[in-house]
């Protein structure tokens, strides 16, 4: 159901900072009303990419397309964009009223007009009491809807939000983040949004670019970018707490390490391997392997416990509430074996590589 | 309690001493310009006057060239402050806010030119009017008083133009304003204060400047008050303090003017700054 004209197109797009690389050859293509989010740890380019597609930084290299159309010469205001920033820029001066309005004055719709669609704007994200206050006068979430408000009273074809939620509470921040997800669906635009947290990543999202050191590391649904990481930094980076990543190697049709050993489920070459294992994986109490219970933090309706492997790695696994772990303790466990990740240790790429259950020892 | 009592006391009367030196001289200034001639000199000296005259502002007013002064002082402080207000702002907006090559060498250079003795820089400067052509004239005064204000008032204004979040002008930009629009929209109302703390330094160091004044010109025509007043009633052999004092007095309420108008923009405008993030 995409819509060709909110098309979103970044073509071998890089960007230099004198030396320093800010994004390098980003190809990603983002279909016309899709939600979609710049995931990735501070510095990793994400901010500068949505910059780049807002106009206000300039790509060193490649294109970039707006609608099937590149808009690389074209100034921000004539994007047909609009941009929530993390500060929430709302001008000072102005009342909420005339911060909403901005936009369309910049773009010489009537004084009548102006009104009316701030109007309505206003009655969707319950601002209509407060359009006569200054924004120093509003609290942190009734910014965030003023700056909200300012990006949605123009109809824009894509939406850009720059961590618009960083500067709430925890509680408001996950009232927003329902309100985002109402608000796209609703009105069926292109969202970019950037965030370096998953968690928002994860719930909005309909597809996640995972972004690091400048370069996008995998484009997909965030079932696919949980299930199948598509290399080591986003195995280590989705999902909390972090997948538990065994460095081992392939020798005699299984994977080798100190504490694990687990057989192929068709012929591998030899050579250096990463075993991933998520924490909801790993059964504890009973299979081939073993450890001992270093620490156990019981959340409420899980335990989240951290074990010491042989040679010395560490193993993170969910148990549920009841089960009896005690620190110091030593148990047997397993782990599911189609649920496993393979990575080459030299690339950090996936490997389509299967396991099989493992013999007990 | 007795203590804090005594306390407030004695800092009352160390800020009242403070006041009455600070204000003394502002006092026998305004004191002196309404005495009589022979009142002045009298021994014991008088505090308040015996009799209070306005003959000496009357006498400066309708029979010297002061309101000519007046009007020079009045064009050049103005003309000076426009220039230097209007150059700065635009000149710290970009050094804050492009990144060109040089950027940070260019703002340390303008510092050394402000810390160089405006001495130094007279003679040169009379040179280059003199080529210009546009020696002993109001316009001349304007340009050397714009060489060494600009510099403060670019580096004051540099670090205002800091405080502003780049956020407001990129979402001014994507909101769909042109650069200029935005500067004038967003900016400018953010930088008011520190614009209006720049005007009132560039318009008192115009219209306080005397070096450059009694260098650069020498006909009634163009000249400010501070020289004018000077050459016309200081001589080697007489003090004409009556009409000193009251041309003093005078000199002084367009500052007080300025000053009682704009205090109230500058403490409104410290008050009001962005939205903290």
């Amino acid at each position: 159901m995409s819509n060709p004209d909110y098309q979103v197109r970044f073509d071998k797009v890089r960007k230099a900072f004198g030396t320093a690389v800010a994004v390098r050859d980003l190809d990603l293509t983002i279909e016309g009303g899709e939600f979609v989010s710049l995931l990735g740890p501070s510095g990793c380019g994400k901010t500068t990419t949505l910059r780049m597609l807002a106009g206000l930084e300039f790509p060193t290299d490649g294109a970039i397309s707006i609608g099937g159309r590149v808009v690389n010469e074209v100034a921000p205001g004539a994007r047909d964009i609009a941009m929530v920033f993390q500060s929430y820029a709302l001008y000072p001066h102005m009342t909420v009223a005339e911060n909403i309005a901005y936009p369309l004055k910049k773009r010489g719709v009537g004084k009548a007009e102006r009104a009316t669609r701030v109007q309505k704007v206003a009655e969707t994200l319950q601002l209509g009491a407060l359009l006569s206050r200054k924004p120093r006068q509003l609290s942190g979430g009734q910014q965030q809807r003023v700056a909200l408000g300012r990006a949605l009273v123009r109809d824009p074809r894509v939406f850009l939000l720059d961590e618009p939620l960083s500067n709430l509470d925890a509680k408001l921040r996950s009232h927003m983040r329902a309100e985002l997800i109402e608000l796209h669906r609703r009105i069926r635009r292109t969202f970019v949004y950037v965030t370096h947290d998953q968690l928002e990543a994860m719930t909005m999202s309909d597809r996640i670019a995972v972004m690091h050191d400048g370069a996008l590391q995998q484009f997909g649904t965030p079932a696919e970018v949980y299930n199948q990481p598509a290399n080591l930094f986003v195995a280590g980076f989705i999902g909390s707490p972090a997948m538990t990543l065994l460095h081992g190697e392939a020798r005699d049709g299984a994977f080798h390490h100190p504490a694990v050993t687990m057989p192929f489920g068709a012929p591998v070459s030899a050579g250096k391997l990463v075993l991933g294992i998520r924490p909801e994986d790993v059964t504890l109490g009973q299979g081939p392997f073993e450890a001992c219970i270093r620490l156990v933090e019981p959340t409420g309706h899980e335990q989240i416990v951290a074990l010491d492997l042989a040679g010395g790695a560490s193993l993170i696994a969910r148990a549920v509430p009841d089960m009896v772990l005690r620190a110091g303790e030593t148990l047997r466990w397993s782990a599911r074996p189609q649920r496993l990740h393979v990575f080459d240790a030299t690339t950090g790429q996936r490997l389509a590589v299967t396991m099989t259950e493992a013999a007990a020892a | 309690m007795k203590r804090s009592i005594l306390g407030g006391i004695a800092f009352n009367l160390l800020a009242w001493t403070v006041v009455f030196i600070v204000a003394f001289p502002l006092v026998w200034m305004v004191i002196t310009s309404v005495k009589p001639q022979f009142e002045l000199f009298r021994i014991p000296p008088t505090f308040w006057p015996e009799q209070i005259t306005f003959e000496h502002y009357t006498r400066l007013l309708f029979e010297t060239p002061f309101l000519t002064y007046m009007r020079n002082s009045l064009v050049l402080s103005s003309a000076t402050t426009v220039l230097v207000v209007g150059v700065a702002t635009l000149g710290a907006h970009s050094l804050v806010r492009f990144r060109y090559r040089g950027r940070e060498v260019l703002a340390q250079l303008v510092l050394f030119t402000y810390l160089l003795p405006s001495v130094v820089l007279l003679l040169p400067l009379y040179l280059m009017m003199v080529w210009l052509g546009v020696a002993n004239s109001l316009f001349s005064l304007v340009i050397a008083y714009t060489s060494f204000a600009l510099p403060y008032a670019l580096w004051l204004l540099r670090s205002f133009m800091q405080g502003i979040p780049e956020d407001l002008e990129s979402a001014a930009l994507v909101d769909g304003a042109t650069r200029m629009e935005a500067f004038f929209d967003v900016i400018l109302p953010q930088a008011l204060p520190g614009i209006i703390s720049t005007c009132l330094f560039t318009f008192i160091l115009s219209w306080n400047e005397y070096l450059y004044a009694l260098v650069l010109v020498n006909t009634d025509a163009a000249r400010p008050l501070t020289t004018g007043v000077m050459s016309m009633l200081v001589s080697a052999f007489n003090i004409e303090w009556s009409l000193l004092m009251a041309a003093s007095v005078m000199m002084s309420i367009p500052l007080i003017i300025i000053f009682a108008f704009l205090q109230k923009f500058l403490t409104r405008g410290f008050g009001a700054g962005g939205v903290k993030g």
